[in-house]
């Protein structure tokens, strides 16, 4: 799927299949929710519980480029970004996190993340693709503001009778990144 | 300003900045990058807004002036009417850059006419300082520049570079992660700095002469390998023609260059970061991230996934670095703080500036704070200057003998 492409809204429901979009819909936003409040809630280790091992988790680096050469706004898969990580990487994220001496984050940082505009782009097998905009705010400290704003792909996976976050692709509508670090997981 | 393979057809173009000038970098047809300040003759529009692209020409958006890709002024709509004919558009071209040159692909610019040539600019400390980046071959840029503003002076970005006695403390938490081994990197008793002329420096390990003399015996190949053999105290060994861009005694330094006064050079993903000052209390991060051309896909892979995962905002790196230097900056800018100063001390009159082979010196021994006095001290003797025949007038030597 093209990033960048705009996505159609779904046309409106005539079917019988209503109510098994209502309740997938509700499923896919509870998950999205709790897994927010987990980050929110500094429960880093819970979080990684709900990544599938074969997770992407990337943020490509945005650019302000004029609308002949908007092909350059977004770098691609495996050019520089700003997360490009595997399970692993993710890993070591948290334990970073955990080692008592990740200066930036201790104190830690008071994170929210709003999760909206949450649409269900399609299904296949086992596999859910979720667009949603996401705000993240961050403060820390006495008087230290951060604010991303931006849109997600998220691959939901159902194994087990639970999802599993399989991808998470994180397009800011920052360009310069605003922010001392990004020390706090999107 | 930009590295050559960033821009590599007609028309391409990069925006950086020249103190708080916006200035184009873009190549011409006939194949040249000139640098030219992205300011309409006119009433000083910013002709280009995007960071990058692609043009024919740049329109100004404000009353469509027109300049070509060499900042010749080409077009004036109502030039023959309103004008009446009689504006001289061959006065009117977009100011350039005083000076432009590159080494090694990478490109500098200047404003000041009588400023030094690049290559004396550099000196032998500046080139010894690129040619690491070149040490095993040409190079490009990868596609991205990551930017983010710290809340901090870019001066305390700079000196950190040079500290070697951080990473152990500062980066504790990102060797705990497992991502890096910082004992195998620091070498603090192994330390090798090199001072040149207008601020250059290098700072951080370096390899012992009598072990260059036994790698210098090698072959590439067997040298290579023991670098890769995990018996290697240093993992990042060089082939023989690195000696020739950063002679006999840089070829042993494994340390961080600046060149002066704010572009850091590391070999953790092979990046240069350009540190641009937004005021006294914020500063612009820009990584540029170079692989050599003949590196096999999977590697450069391998060495694009480090480069991300070390340094920018969200490195595990740089994330602490950041944290320290906005709060360094933040509660130093108080009324009695300001008056306290910093301890530059470690290391001063305990070491000596030797002269090894070609003439190449360098100060070796524990880790120290060297290379940041000479930066700082340089740094003063820029800003109390008020042209380059005055600085060159009063600009301190590089040190030599105890330092």
């Amino acid at each position: 799927m093209d990033p960048t492409a705009p996505t159609r809204p779904r046309s409106p429901s005539t079917g019988d299949d209503v109510s098994s979009r209502l309740i997938l819909q509700y499923e896919v936003e509870q998950f999205l929710y709790a897994e927010a409040a987990l980050l929110d809630a500094r429960h880093y280790r819970d979080w990684l519980g709900l990544l599938a091992d074969d997770i992407h988790y990337w943020m490509p680096i945005r650019r302000t480029v004029t609308l002949s050469d908007l092909d350059l706004e977004f770098t691609r898969p495996g050019a520089m970004a700003y997360f490009d990580d595997d399970r692993a990487m993710l890993e070591m994220r948290v334990k970073k996190l955990e080692a008592g001496s990740a200066w930036s984050e201790d104190p830690p940082s008071r994170s929210r993340h709003f999760v909206a505009n949450v649409r269900i782009l399609g299904v296949e097998g086992d596999e859910i693709t979720v667009e949603v905009c996401f705000h993240l705010y961050r403060t820390r400290l006495n008087s230290e503001v951060g604010s991303w704003v931006g849109r997600r792909l998220d691959v939901l996976r159902r194994a087990e009778g639970a999802f599993r976050l399989a991808k998470r692709h994180i397009f800011l509508d920052q360009t310069v990144i605003p922010t001392t670090n990004m020390s706090t997981l999107f | 300003m930009c590295h050559e393979s960033q821009l590599p057809n007609a028309g391409d173009y990069f925006i950086n900045y020249i103190g708080e000038d916006q200035v184009i970098c873009v190549r011409d047809e006939d194949g040249q990058i000139n640098v030219l300040l992205n300011t309409c003759r006119h009433r000083g529009n910013a002709l280009c807004r995007a960071e990058q692209g692609r043009a024919k020409s740049f329109v100004c958006s404000y009353h469509g002036w027109n300049y070509g890709l060499d900042g010749r002024l080409i077009g004036v709509p109502g030039q023959s009417t309103y004008y009446r004919g009689d504006l001289d558009k061959s006065r009117l071209g977009l100011v350039k850059a005083a000076k432009v040159d590159n080494y090694l692909g990478f490109y500098f610019a200047t404003m000041a006419a009588d400023a030094p040539s690049l290559h004396d600019y550099l000196g032998e400390v500046g080139r010894t300082g690129l040619g690491m980046v070149c040490a095993n071959g040409e190079v490009e840029v990868v596609d991205g520049i990551q930017k983010n503003v710290i809340d901090c002076n870019w001066k305390i970005a700079v000196d950190n570079l040079f500290d070697w006695y951080h990473v152990m403390y500062s980066h504790a938490s990102a060797g705990s992660s497992g991502l890096i081994d910082l004992a195998a990197i620091v070498h603090p008793k192994n330390q090798m700095v090199m001072l040149g002329d207008y601020g250059q420096a290098i700072g951080g390990p370096g390899v012992p002469r009598e072990m260059q003399d036994r790698l210098d015996q090698m072959s590439d190949a067997a040298r290579m390998d023991y670098a890769r053999s995990g018996q290697s105290p240093f993992p990042r060994l060089r082939p023989d023609k690195a000696t020739e861009l950063m002679g006999p005694e840089g070829v042993r330094s494994m340390g961080h260059p600046n060149i002066f006064p704010n572009l850091w050079i590391t070999l953790g993903g092979l990046q240069l970061c350009l540190r641009l000052p937004r005021g006294p209390s914020h500063t612009e991060l820009w990584w540029f991230t170079v692989i050599p051309k003949s590196t096999p896909p999977a590697l450069r892979q391998a060495m694009i996934r480090q480069a991300n995962h070390l340094f920018g905002p969200a490195g595990l790196l740089e994330q602490d670095d950041g944290e320290n230097w906005s709060q360094s900056t933040r509660a130093a800018s108080g009324f009695s703080s300001r008056q306290v100063g910093a301890a530059l001390l470690m290391g001063l009159g305990h070491d000596e500036v030797s002269v090894g082979r070609d003439g190449q010196t360098s100060i070796e021994g524990y880790v120290g704070e060297h290379a940041q006095r000479w930066f700082y001290r340089s740094w003063t003797e820029w800003v109390a200057a008020c042209d380059w025949t005055e600085l060159q007038a009063t600009r301190s030597p590089p040190p030599t003998g105890v330092v």
